[in-house]
């Protein structure tokens, strides 16, 4: 099979664990360079990003930022800007998961998972999306959640943000069609990551009973759907949500 | 071409105005200088300059005057 990213720049965020992490490694299996952001500097994570350049003949770059520091997002967008390069592809996966019933949820944490789970996305995709006005050609998606359509019990601040980012997915693939740019959502079920084990096991439990498929799903499975979107095999497919969740609700 | 004929140039082609309305040009105080004709105006500042904008600047750019303010001061256009 084709190497369905080949010869395409990709920006990918979140790249240190989890959905990230394996999609850094489809991306690259597929011929994508990549800049990959993370949160801090990692050894495993600079030694992973080495060998997949290495095996698969591209380039990936660290790019190191922290969601919650808006002038540290933009250093990091603006070292990617500096690369002059044409930028094919922007996958917005880095986020945070809070849980708290909405009586038990600050108006401060709210905020807090707000700035991490929808504004830095927006900053980033402003800086990245402005590069691929330039070119008039570009896929973006934005990592939301099936909390962000269905909601889920102790997860107000988490599915509001989500919301909030679909909604802006909506919004942002209208304005930025006319540029050759699509821009989808892609929204998780449960998958195995770090973040949902760190869910307590009965709601993990509840949830992976709801799924027509009844099991969590694997990071790959995601990272797949990632890669079709991000391909020009999804070429007339823009403002979507697409449900990556065994047939939950 | 100098710098202030391409600016110029800029206004001119992307908000369809005639280079005697320039002085006193400011957002939306024309048809063409509507939303949409901002961003257009903003890719051909970028282009014929070969700068990328940032946000803030660009939400600035109320006027053919704050733009040259603008480019002066944060991207080291001299005009």
């Amino acid at each position: 099979m084709d190497k369905l990213l080949a010869n395409k720049n990709v920006v990918l965020t979140g790249c240190l664990r989890g959905i990230g992490k394996t999609t850094m490694e489809v991306f690259a299996r597929n011929g994508a360079n990549i800049f990959a952001c993370a949160q801090y500097q990692d050894i495993d994570f600079e030694n992973t990003i080495q060998k997949l350049s290495a095996e698969n003949g591209i380039w990936i770059k660290p790019i190191y930022f922290d969601l919650s520091d808006i002038e540290s997002i933009k250093t990091g967008m603006r070292m990617i800007i500096s690369e002059k390069v044409q930028i094919d592809g922007l996958v917005n996966i880095a986020g945070m998961v809070y849980n708290g019933l909405f009586q038990m949820t600050s108006i401060e944490k709210m905020k807090e998972v707000f700035e991490i789970d929808f504004f830095s996305q927006m900053l980033i995709t402003q800086y990245i999306s402005k590069i691929m006005m330039k070119y008039k050609s570009g896929s973006i998606v934005n990592i939301a959640s099936i909390a962000g359509i269905d909601g889920n019990p102790g997860q107000v601040a988490y599915s509001a943000a989500k919301a909030a980012l679909i909604g802006s997915t909506k919004t942002i693939s209208i304005e930025l069609g006319q540029y050759g740019i699509r821009v989808n959502a892609l929204a998780p079920g449960v998958i195995l990551t770090d973040m949902t084990r760190a869910l307590p096991e009965d709601k993990f439990n509840n949830l992976i009973k709801k799924a027509e498929i009844p099991r969590a799903g694997e990071p790959e499975e995601v990272a797949k759907v990632l890669l079709y979107l991000i391909s020009d095999l999804s070429s007339y497919i823009t403002g979507q949500i697409i449900r990556v969740d065994g047939g939950i609700g | 071409m100098t710098n202030i004929n391409k600016y110029n140039e800029s206004f001119i082609t992307s908000l369809q105005v005639t280079g005697e309305q320039l002085t006193s040009l400011t957002y939306q105080s024309v048809e063409g200088w509507d939303s949409v004709g901002h961003m257009n105006l903003i890719a051909v500042l970028e282009e014929v300059f070969d700068i990328m904008m940032e946000t803030d600047d660009i939400i600035d750019l109320s006027s053919y005057e704050k733009g040259k303010e603008i480019l002066t001061t944060n991207y080291d256009i001299e005009f």
